[in-house]
């Protein structure tokens, strides 16, 4: 495993409630840079929750969370979150595109107006990244007029205009129609292929086996198992792993 | 899709009869009569309009009450838009009482805050040596305008409350700062959502414009109160259907294509 102060993403002990509901009871997790970490586990068990702590989405109640060199726990102010939502992106299940805008806007609106890039540079690299998530030809139209899973590419080419040296997936195909995710896996496949640091929530066992270099169970709140993917799933150590597994698989 | 085509069938048969049988009302009316009362009417119709008789100038009738409309909606947007981003304030004081301001106008009869106007705004101030005269038209415009805005206010509140929380995190995750995310993001889709709302309003706003009769504006029910007292009691039938019709005339329209905007924007709620 990685040593601990060479890792990029370092989570230590992050507790989390919502109202008497502690959904986060102590999650400790390292991501090192270029490793694609997917997250499993039953619905309810706190897997968004901990990607929302990350990117500063969600205040912690206690533990330490650390992205590069910010220290995310320590940030108290919205203002100050902004240097990390450049460094960290993130895809969400249910897209959250912007519907008044078309899917070259809303790829290149980030950049031009959070980063201050120069909009015609801006513009060649959202045309390059509309063809890269194979939606070339789409960049006019608005994300009503796509389905879901276009809708999905055009959220990851959105996280990835900002260039980013981590991105999120948060259950990314959980809303779509089974053909259509096939593309969005691909996508995403071949990010981490080129070494982006990915961390996914996801309920696709053999897409998480196929391509993290760890995955983690998590349940009520806790990290159960974290190992390879082979490992966890051939032979998973602890029982609610194996009856997790054997439900889903 | 099927029932659909045959209940909008349905309604268009129901609406023509109805209108078949104002028709024919009207027609057998005037047989009995009632043409010489309508006759009466058209001759008094500038008067009803513009508050002065043959003269085409306007000093009162329905004018004042389009004017009046047209005023107070103005005064109204932007006092309410001023309420609307007190009731979206990080500062929870400025919050409370923005909304604590908003209820009390919401919830106030409308008539009872015109006579308010009535009696709180003074007949002149003095100001710098200069005197300053609150003309009933003034009154009744502050007096209707005043609840307008609380209920704008609420519209605002209500349609950026309605763009879906995700647009809000996925905005954040992006780097957006809350300003920046209410211009961008938030706002573009919420003004579509209170379009509809504001025309609505409008149209109710126009119809309360009646009420200033209370603070003795010479608009289109004051007239019918003084100047045409003296006609015939049947007459002053058909002069009141006349100007419930010009309200329904002028209004209805207004609430057609609110409500024809209002279902194009449902589509776009994701």
């Amino acid at each position: 495993m990685t040593a601990r102060n060479q890792s990029l993403i370092e989570l230590d002990g992050i507790r989390k409630s919502f109202g008497g509901n502690e959904v986060l009871k102590g999650i400790s997790l390292n991501v090192a840079k270029g490793e694609a970490v997917c997250i499993i586990g039953p619905s309810g068990s706190g897997k968004s929750t901990i990607l929302r702590c990350i990117n500063g989405l969600i205040p912690i109640d206690e533990g330490f969370v650390r992205v590069g060199k910010h220290r995310v726990h320590e940030i108290r102010h919205e203002r100050g979150m902004r240097p990390l939502r450049r460094q960290v992106a993130m895809v969400f299940q249910q897209y959250n595109l912007f519907p008044h805008r078309t899917a070259l806007e809303n790829v290149m609106m980030a950049p031009v107006q959070v980063l201050k890039h120069d909009p015609g540079e801006v513009r060649e690299r959202a045309i390059a990244l509309m063809a890269k998530v194979r939606l070339a030809g789409k960049e006019s139209s608005y994300p009503g007029e796509l389905s879901g899973g276009q809708q999905q590419r055009v959220a990851i080419a959105r996280a990835l205009a900002m260039q980013p040296e981590i991105i999120l997936f948060d259950e990314v195909t959980a809303a779509l129609d089974p053909e259509t995710v096939k593309d969005v896996l691909t996508t995403i496949r071949e990010l981490v292929e080129e070494g982006m640091t990915c961390l996914l929530v996801t309920h696709e066992m053999r897409f998480a086996r196929e391509v993290a270099d760890r995955v983690c169970f998590t349940d009520h709140g806790l990290i159960v198992e974290s190992a390879p993917p082979a490992a966890l799933f051939d032979t998973p150590q602890d029982p609610r792993t194996r009856e997790f597994l054997s439900q889903v698989l | 899709m099927l029932t659909d085509t045959r209940y909008q069938r349905r309604k268009r048969l129901a609406l023509l009869a109805i209108l078949g049988a104002a028709i024919a009302w009207i027609a057998f009316d005037a047989l009995l009569g009632g043409s010489a009362e309508w006759a009466r009417v058209i001759s008094r119709l500038p008067l009803l309009l513009t508050g002065s008789g043959p003269a085409w100038s306007i000093q009162g009738g329905f004018a004042f009450n389009v004017l009046m409309g047209m005023l107070s909606m103005a005064i109204a947007t932007l006092l309410g838009l001023l309420m609307g981003i007190a009731l979206l304030a990080r500062n929870a004081w400025l919050r409370r009482g923005a909304f604590m301001i908003m209820n009390f106008l919401r919830n106030s009869p409308w008539i009872v805050l015109l006579f308010a106007m009535l009696y709180l705004l003074p007949h002149r101030v003095e100001l710098f040596g200069t005197t300053l005269s609150f003309s009933p038209f003034f009154k009744a415009v502050v007096g209707l305008s005043l609840p307008t805005a609380a209920n704008f206010a609420e519209i605002i509140r209500g349609a950026v409350g309605s763009v879906h929380s995700g647009q809000w995190e996925s905005a954040r995750s992006l780097g957006y700062g809350t300003a920046q995310i209410y211009r961008q993001v938030i706002l573009p889709q919420a003004l579509r959502r209170m379009i509809p709302g504001w025309m609505n309003l409008y149209a109710l706003l126009m119809i309360a414009t009646a009420l200033a009769t209370v603070t003795g504006v010479q608009e289109v029910v004051t007239l019918l109160r003084t100047t045409l007292a003296m006609e015939s009691e049947t007459a002053l039938v058909y002069f009141y259907l006349t100007v419930l019709l010009m309200f329904f005339l002028y209004c209805y329209p207004i609430a057609l294509l609110a409500r024809r905007l209002e279902n194009r924007t449902k589509g776009d709620a994701i």
